[in-house]
Formats: C-alpha cells, sequence, structure tokens
C-alpha cells in the first residue's frame, strides 16, 4: 500500500440539480449510507427547514455535511457543501463552488436537463470541477437513462460513460456514487505550513456562537486561539472554537488545508463574516485575499411598512434580527406621507424579497404592507453628477435630468416548443431584445434575450410559468445598464400624490399602465362620503383618470331592542376596519391598494 | 351611575308565523294550538318569575311584537295582557302596540285587542303588490291588506301604523310610492319605512346567493327612500328617526326607548331587554325557552354590562338615528366629554361639508346624508 497524505483522503464536492430532481434527497441518503446520521434523526433535520423552502419544493440553504466512508481500505473523509438552488443566490453558489473540487450533476431520468441546471453547471465548470453525472430516479416507469445520458454529453458536453444510475428514493446504486466521489473528484491541494487562507462559503448567526463562518481551509491551519482577520472588513477576532458538520457543528481541535468546517469567534453579526470574504492570521498573514469576493449586491428594492403604524418599532426589531442571520438584506429608513414611518429595503431577487417578507409575517407576526418592487436606476442630471435611485419618490424633476439608465439583464428561458409563442409575445411585450433561440432536442428550446429589469421583478415569473403551464422555466443575470426613456408616474387620490403609489415606468408603458392601475384603484378603495378622482399623472400631464362616485347607502335600517347590540358590534367593525386603514389627506387607503399595483395585468 | 327613573317599556314576543318571510331573520316557528298553549304558559310563568324585579317602577309602553302576534289563536292576546296588569304596574296612559298581519287579521281579534287596552296597532303591510310578496314567501294580498284597513276605519280606530318596505326584489319605486299613497289615504298615522337589508341566512340571502334573485342596487333603495321622505314630509309626516315617519304627536313612544337609551323588559322567546345597564337576551329556541319555564328557571340567555365606551358609542349612534340629533348637554353630563372639543377637527369637516348641523343644543346629520349615517357616525365615535 502506497503512502497516502491527509488530503490525499478528503473529498469535497457539491450537488448541482434542478429543484425536484433529488438533492436534498440523495443528500440524505449519502449520509445515511454512510452512518454520518441516523435515519431518525434524518427526518428531524428535514422537519427543521424553513416552513417557506418546504412549501416552494426549494432548498435555500443546507448545513454542509462530513462524512466518512471506507474505500479500499481507506477511510475517506467526504466534505458535502451545498449550493443555494435559486438565481438570486448565485453568487453565493458561486463561493460554494470555490470551496470544492468536485461536482455531482444530479439529473432526473424522466425530464432532463433542465434550465436552472445548466446555469449552475455552467458555473461549476467555470469554476474547474469535476464533473460527475448522477442519472437519478432511475426506477421510475417513465425513466429514460440512456436518453438522459446522451443529452447531458449533447448539451453539457460531459461524457457519461461512468455516470451513476441511482434511485436516491429507495437508495439504489447509492454506494456507486460514494465511489465515483472518491475515484473522479481530485483530493483537495494546499500547504498546511503556509500561513492561513481560508474562504468563507456561507456564514449564519448562533445565539451561543455568534456569527459563525462556514469556511474552505486552502491554506494553513486554525485553532481555537489563533488570533484570526478578516481580510476584507479588516476586522480581527479571536477564535473560540472550530469544527466540522456531522452534520450537526461537532468541535475539533484544528481545520487543517483541504479541511471544510466552521469558525466562530464570538462575531456579533454576519454582517462581518461577509460569503467570498478570506480570513487569515493577524500576526501571520498572507499578502492577498482571495480573488473573487464581491459586496452582495442588492437588485430589487422595496418599501416595507407596518399595516398599523406603532408596530414600527417591531418592524425596526423583526429586520435586525433577520439581518444577523442574512448579511445581503439592506434597509434604510424610510419615511412615505401615506404610509407612515418604515423601511427601504434591498434584495438578492424577486424570491429573496418575498422570503423575507414572509418570514416577517410568519415569524414575527407582523402585518406589513410592501410597496412596488423597483430596481436601481442610475439618474444624470444636467451637472453631469449620478444619482442611484431605488425609490420612485426620491426621482428627481425631470426637468434637471440629462439622462436615465435602468439594469438590463441576460435572460436565458428553456421552454417546450408548443409554448414558444405565447413566451416570445411576453418578451416582447416587456421589452425584451431577442438574441437567439437554440434547440436543445427534439422538444425543448432555449430562448435568449436581453430584458430590462424592471420588466421582470412584477409578475415575469409568474406568467412565463401560467404562459407554459409550468414547463418553462428561466433564469437571469444582471449584464449592465442601459439608458433608457424613464418617467416617473404619480397617482393622485383627490387631488393628493400617494407616494407610496409611484412608480418608475417606461414611457411607452405609462398609458397603459396608468390606466389599469385607476381602474384597479377603484376597485379597491372603498366609496367615502365623497366623490373621489383618482389620476396617473406624468410631470403635472393626467395620463388617466377614475372617479369613485359617494357612498349613497351606510344605514342600519332597523335598530330596535337587541339589535341595538349587534348594530353597535358591526359599526365597531366597521370602525376597527378604518383603524387598518391609511389615512391620505382626506382618502382612507386599505392595504390593498399596495398590492393592486403588484398585480396588473398586460 | 344615578338610578334611571324614567318609565320603562314592556316588549314581549310572539314567535309564530304562518310562513317565513324570505327576507326576515326575526325568531320565530310555524304555530300550531299545542304549541301556543304551552308558549302562552311559559310567558306566565315567565312574568311569575321576574315580576318581583319590577316592582317599584312603571311602564307607560307595551309592545307585542313577532313573530305574528295576529296569528295566535283567539283569546291569547287578551289573555296574556290581563297576566300583564296583573304583574307589573302599567301605567294607566300606557301606549300598548300590537303588530298584525294583514292575512290572519279580522274583526273578532281586533275586538279582542282593543278590549285587552290594545290602543296602537302597527299593520305589517309591506307593499301592495300581491304578487311581490308572494314572490318573497309572504302570503298576504291587496285583499287582505284593504280588509284590515276597512275594519280599522269602520271602528274609528286612531293610532294605526304601517311598516313599508324599500328595495324588494323587482320592486319599482312606483310600486313603494304607490303603497305609500295608500297609507297616507287610509289615515295611517306613522310610517316605519325598511329599507331592505340582506340579512345572512334567510332564504333570500341563499336565493341571491344562487343567482336566483337580483338585489337592487344602493343607488335605487337610496333614491326611492328620499322619494318617500319627501311624500311624507309634504302630507304632514315628521321623520323623527331614520327609518320612522310619523304626524305629530304619534311617533311610537316604545320604540323611542331604545333610542333613548331608557329601560325596557323583553319578554318571550329571544326577546332583548336593557336594564340597569346591562343588555341581555332570553334563548332563541322555543322547546328550552319552554322547558326552562316549566321547571321554573331562568330563560335568560345572554347578559352584557355595558361599558362606559360602548354606551358612549351607542348615545352617539342612536342620537344621531334620530331627526332631532345627539343631545349635546346629556351626552357631556353622562360621559364628562365635550364632543365637539373632543372631536373637534372631523366636526369641522362635517360641518364644512353640510353633513352635519348643529342647534338648539343638539348635533344632527343633515337631511341629504341621513342614508349615509353610519359613515357620519364612524367620524365621531
Amino acid at each position: 500500500m502506497t503512502f497516502m497524505s491527509r488530503m490525499d483522503k478528503i473529498r469535497n464536492f457539491c450537488i448541482v440539480a434542478h429543484i425536484d430532481h433529488g438533492k436534498s434527497t440523495l443528500a440524505d441518503r449519502l449520509m445515511e449510507y454512510t452512518n454520518t446520521v441516523a435515519k431518525r434523526d434524518m427526518e428531524e433535520q428535514l422537519l427543521d427547514s424553513m416552513d417557506i423552502e418546504r412549501e416552494r419544493g426549494i432548498t435555500i440553504k443546507l448545513t454542509p455535511a462530513c462524512m466518512k466512508y471506507n474505500y479500499n481500505g481507506e477511510e475517506y473523509t467526504l466534505n458535502l457543501i451545498d449550493t443555494p438552488g435559486h438565481v438570486d443566490f448565485s453568487y453565493e453558489v458561486s463561493r460554494s463552488l470555490v470551496a470544492c473540487e468536485g461536482a455531482l450533476l444530479v439529473v432526473d431520468a424522466s425530464q432532463g436537463v433542465q434550465a436552472q441546471t445548466l446555469a449552475n453547471v455552467y458555473l461549476a465548470l467555470d469554476a474547474n470541477l469535476e464533473i460527475v453525472p448522477v442519472i437519478n430516479k432511475i426506477d421510475l416507469p417513465s425513466a429514460d437513462v440512456e436518453g438522459t445520458k446522451k443529452e447531458i454529453e449533447d448539451v453539457i458536453g460531459i461524457p457519461c460513460d461512468n455516470a451513476c444510475g441511482i434511485s436516491a428514493k429507495t437508495g439504489l446504486n447509492i454506494e456507486s456514487v460514494l465511489e465515483a466521489i472518491v475515484k473522479y473528484v481530485p483530493a483537495p491541494t494546499g500547504d498546511e505550513t503556509k500561513p492561513l487562507k481560508a474562504l468563507i462559503f456561507d456564514s449564519y448567526y448562533d445565539s451561543y456562537k455568534g456569527a459563525v463562518s462556514m469556511v474552505r481551509i486552502f491554506d494553513g491551519s486554525v485553532k481555537v486561539g489563533d488570533e484570526i482577520l478578516f481580510m476584507q472588513t479588516k476586522k480581527s477576532f479571536t477564535v473560540t472554537e472550530v469544527g466540522v458538520y456531522k452534520p450537526n457543528a461537532v468541535a475539533v481541535d484544528v481545520l487543517r488545508a483541504g479541511d471544510v468546517g466552521y469558525i466562530a469567534a464570538s462575531i456579533k453579526t454576519v454582517c462581518d463574516t461577509k460569503v467570498g470574504d478570506t480570513i487569515t492570521l493577524k500576526q501571520n498573514p498572507i499578502e492577498k485575499p482571495l480573488e473573487g469576493y464581491k459586496e452582495a449586491t442588492s437588485v430589487v428594492f422595496c418599501g416595507i411598512f407596518p399595516l398599523d403604524g406603532n408596530k414600527y418599532q417591531e418592524l425596526s426589531e423583526a429586520l435586525e434580527k433577520l439581518k444577523l442571520n442574512d448579511a445581503s438584506i439592506n434597509f434604510t429608513k424610510e419615511t412615505s406621507l401615506a404610509l407612515g414611518h418604515g423601511f427601504r429595503c434591498g434584495f438578492l431577487g424577486l424570491l429573496h424579497m418575498e422570503i423575507i417578507t414572509e418570514r416577517l409575517e410568519r415569524e414575527f407576526g407582523l402585518d406589513i404592507i410592501t410597496t412596488a418592487p423597483s430596481v436601481e436606476y442610475k439618474i444624470y442630471d444636467n451637472a453631469g453628477r449620478v444619482f442611484d435611485v431605488t425609490n420612485p419618490s426620491q426621482m428627481p424633476s425631470l426637468a434637471t435630468v440629462a439622462k436615465m439608465e435602468e439594469p438590463i439583464v441576460k435572460m436565458e428561458i428553456l421552454t417546450p416548443k408548443e409554448f414558444l409563442g405565447g413566451i416570445m409575445d411576453l418578451c416582447a411585450n416587456r421589452r425584451g431584445v431577442y438574441i437567439d433561440m437554440q434547440y436543445i432536442d427534439a422538444n425543448r428550446t432555449k430562448l435568449n434575450y436581453t430584458m430590462p429589469l424592471n420588466e421582470i421583478v412584477y409578475d415575469f415569473f409568474d406568467k412565463i410559468k401560467s404562459i407554459s403551464k409550468g414547463y418553462a422555466s428561466m433564469d437571469y443575470e444582471l449584464s449592465g445598464y442601459a439608458e433608457s426613456d424613464l418617467v416617473k408616474m404619480d397617482i393622485l387620490l383627490n387631488g393628493e400624490v400617494c407616494d407610496a403609489l409611484s412608480i418608475i415606468v417606461h414611457k411607452e408603458k405609462a398609458y397603459a399602465r396608468g390606466r389599469a392601475l385607476c381602474e384597479k384603484l377603484k376597485g379597491v378603495i372603498p366609496r367615502h362620503l365623497f366623490e373621489i378622482p383618482i389620476q396617473a399623472v406624468i410631470g403635472g400631464k393626467v395620463i388617466a383618470r377614475e372617479t369613485i362616485s359617494a357612498i349613497r347607502k351606510d344605514v342600519l335600517a332597523k335598530c330596535y331592542g337587541g339589535d341595538v347590540t349587534r348594530k353597535r358590534k358591526l359599526l365597531e367593525k366597521q370602525k376597527e376596519g378604518k383603524k387598518r386603514m391609511r389615512r391620505l389627506g382626506s382618502v382612507e387607503l386599505p392595504s390593498e391598494a399596495f398590492v393592486t399595483i403588484l398585480k396588473l395585468d398586460d | 351611575m344615578e338610578k334611571d327613573l324614567r318609565p320603562r317599556g314592556l316588549y314581549i314576543h310572539i314567535p309564530f308565523c304562518s310562513s317565513k318571510c324570505d327576507y326576515c331573520d326575526f325568531v320565530s316557528f310555524s304555530m300550531d294550538n299545542k304549541a301556543q298553549e304551552l308558549y302562552l304558559d311559559a310567558l306566565c310563568t315567565e312574568m311569575d318569575l321576574v315580576k318581583n324585579d319590577y316592582n317599584d317602577v312603571i311602564f307607560d309602553s307595551i309592545f307585542i311584537g313577532g313573530g305574528t302576534p295576529s296569528i295566535v289563536y283567539n283569546g291569547f292576546i287578551s289573555g296574556m295582557l290581563r297576566k300583564v296588569y296583573s304583574s307589573f304596574h302599567i301605567a294607566d296612559d300606557a301606549e300598548i302596540s300590537i303588530e298584525v298581519n294583514p292575512s290572519s287579521f279580522d274583526k273578532d281579534k281586533f275586538f279582542e285587542y282593543v278590549q285587552a287596552g290594545v290602543n296602537r296597532i302597527s299593520v305589517g303591510v309591506q307593499c301592495l303588490d300581491s304578487k311581490l310578496l308572494a314572490k318573497n314567501g309572504r302570503n298576504q294580498t291587496k285583499k287582505h291588506i284593504k280588509e284590515t284597513f276597512s275594519i280599522l276605519k269602520n271602528s274609528e280606530f286612531v293610532n294605526v301604523s304601517a311598516d313599508l318596505m324599500i328595495g324588494l326584489p323587482e320592486q319599482k319605486s312606483s310600486k313603494v310610492m304607490k303603497t305609500a299613497k295608500f297609507l297616507v289615504k287610509n289615515n295611517v298615522k306613522h310610517i316605519s319605512t325598511y329599507g331592505l337589508q340582506i340579512e345572512r341566512r334567510t332564504i333570500l340571502a341563499d336565493k341571491i346567493r344562487r343567482g336566483l334573485v337580483k338585489p337592487h342596487d344602493d343607488e335605487h333603495i337610496t333614491k326611492t327612500y328620499y322619494k318617500v321622505a319627501d311624500f311624507l314630509k309634504k302630507k304632514g309626516f315628521i321623520r323623527y328617526e331614520v327609518s320612522n315617519f310619523a304626524r305629530p304627536g304619534f311617533e311610537c313612544r316604545h320604540n323611542m326607548k331604545y333610542w333613548n337609551h331608557t329601560q325596557y323588559l323583553g319578554l318571550g322567546v329571544s326577546a332583548y331587554s336593557f336594564i340597569d345597564g346591562y343588555r341581555f337576551f332570553n334563548t332563541k329556541r322555543l322547546d328550552t325557552y319552554i322547558d326552562n319555564l316549566s321547571q321554573g328557571k331562568s330563560v335568560i340567555f345572554s347578559k352584557e354590562y355595558l361599558s362606559i365606551a360602548e354606551k358612549r358609542m351607542e348615545t352617539i349612534m342612536l342620537g344621531l338615528r334620530r331627526s332631532k340629533g345627539l343631545n349635546l348637554a346629556y351626552f357631556q353630563e353622562f360621559f364628562g366629554e365635550d364632543i365637539l372639543a373632543t372631536r373637534a377637527m372631523q366636526i369641522r369637516k362635517l360641518l364644512d361639508n353640510g353633513m352635519i348641523e348643529i342647534s338648539d343644543g343638539y348635533l344632527r346629520i343633515t337631511d341629504p346624508y341621513f342614508y349615509v349615517s353610519n359613515s357620519i357616525m364612524l367620524e365621531l365615535i
């Protein structure tokens, strides 16, 4: 037997898969097979994941797992690093990939390669990972193993001779996957004797340990008591614990080059443990941090306000708490005439925004109003200055604006052919610029477009899904900014601007949007004692108008004896309803009014 | 709180009907003589049970409502009233009203009532159109109505009231006006107009849900209401409450008690009482009512004590229902609150918009805004 170094027996890998193709199930099965967790703990682990994730059938984040596997008489350490499965988190994905040497590409034998998979496979290839194809669900009657292999070879261009055919659900051929990991994924390289060089690929907040960094050690080692330096934030801390995930955090004495584990150092907030940052030793630092660090950038913005104005403080505390665990949320105070005190929040994408707003409501029991999502516009004024505007109400007057730019994305849509027409119409309608179309196989096509981000932040994904009966998938990435003919459209209620309803919109679309918005608002604002004109206005010019006529009957016909109690209660209820309204000048607005803006049909 | 020494009202509920009108959500049961006898016994037992609590008070109004009080067997009402007189102190000049339904009213009943002391009869006319009434499940014809009025007219009975329905599905406003004119011509002194409300759990609500009936819109009902109101005013009626019109001196004393927060005692199934700040009501089940009383047990189902805040709300709500309006001095004295100051901003706005007016120490809703009174009350409570 030849001598094997410690690092030769480590494999760091991740799993790339489309939603529902069995990523979590395979991970569970691997852990079970390697006795990392007992079967009964397994279920608990599944139950522990966030409701939101389970409901949407997506895994946002899974903890890494350190597994031991015996192969040819040697014990190997297999570190599974999870990658978030949504485009909003593609930066996090890229950092996780850097921490690995290989990736399992899981493809559902009955469904073939999907858009999301492709995007992540390309990221993995870009990171120079060894790809190990795994064909899952081969036990299904509709499974087409050979066809799927061929597709992987054709579409992705990786050979599938050694592909594992498995069923993660039943556990069929799981061992072949473990073997393939050992055989095909390269061992990490690195030098334990060099100064510490560790990459943070994820972090989270633990109420006992503080902010914990999930790391991959590239060079050197780290142990309790070491004084470490975060090279991007330039902050230093003393290590209180290092450990690995089995999959629960288990403390170890030292983490060395090639290892995957965690570092805790009594850090108060995850803002100090930024994904992509490099950790080194304060006394003996490396010269240059790892490449590829990016500040998490917010792409989508919205205002978040408490429904009950008195709950501002609670909302503020809830956001602070969420921020502890998610450094990518940004928020600043915002005051709206219509909605009072609240926050302007920035998110990585729409899904991220939805997750956060849902968590505010579910975990913190807050009733909130969110304003229409906006993107970040660049406004150049006549003096040549640039402003980043994420809030329509901050847009400067048109007279001072020299030009405006809006963010553009590269959009990729995979769809069965039959829905091509509908989807292309939708893209055209959303100012998409067609680039090309590729035939993936006899059935499916990939459409490439560039389109303004502001056209997809409302309901584009829902629309794609409904046009394609759920079959199409999409993926996008920011590609830059382009000059655009944008205008700010205000909504006037009874002559007063309702700032929370203002939107920035392309000039071409303003008219239709204004009309639709006025109509919708007419439907949700209750009648008042007086007539209320609703006007959509651009730069002082009314482009659409609706009128809510005055209420004509709001009376309790008869009111005798016991009725008095009942009628009082009715009135109390009406009064309660009124309390939930937002008052803007003389007009009372229900919170639905702010939601309507999100649900405009084309 | 000071004891309220004003004379009280007595309400007695007769829960029987020959059939259920589509729009009705009052408690009623179809009847047979046996059930009526048991019910009368139970009513008498209830009076025995509670009368000692009312030894030192005077009642100056009795209202026999339903259901359909005119449907019970001859002798029921007079027997019941005899028991009332022997159980409670009834003022000599008490107003004693009974609701009658034209289809079950006749000369014999009329004489029985009058001899038993009834001095005010409220006729459930609703509408002259027999077909429309039939469609709404009310088995009463124009002929019944005419007969009822001829009995009343021939015996020169004066204090007659009538109910007038507004906004029945398919009812044109001209039909409502026709009925109103008929009532005035027949020398009715008091008219209650009911803008149809679609109550939950009624046959009508179900029909609407199933798409069998299309309700009128608010605009139609409001217009019709104002048409009727204008007509009655021209004919010398005064609107003294949102839904009630009377020739001067014929306001319903009993009903005024509800709107004045005067105390009243309710007897019978589902009857409500308002005594010493408590509002309570009897069981809504006929069998429970009879069973409990046969064992000498109380039939009060639920009781609430009105908090100051609730009382304040009711005072505003009920005060603004009346044409006279909310008595500001009373409000200040009772709640220690000068509403003109505490709601200054809202009141200013309502005044500026001509929705309310203040004079003679009363705050009232102006005529054009009577039919949106809730929205105005909400500004003040």
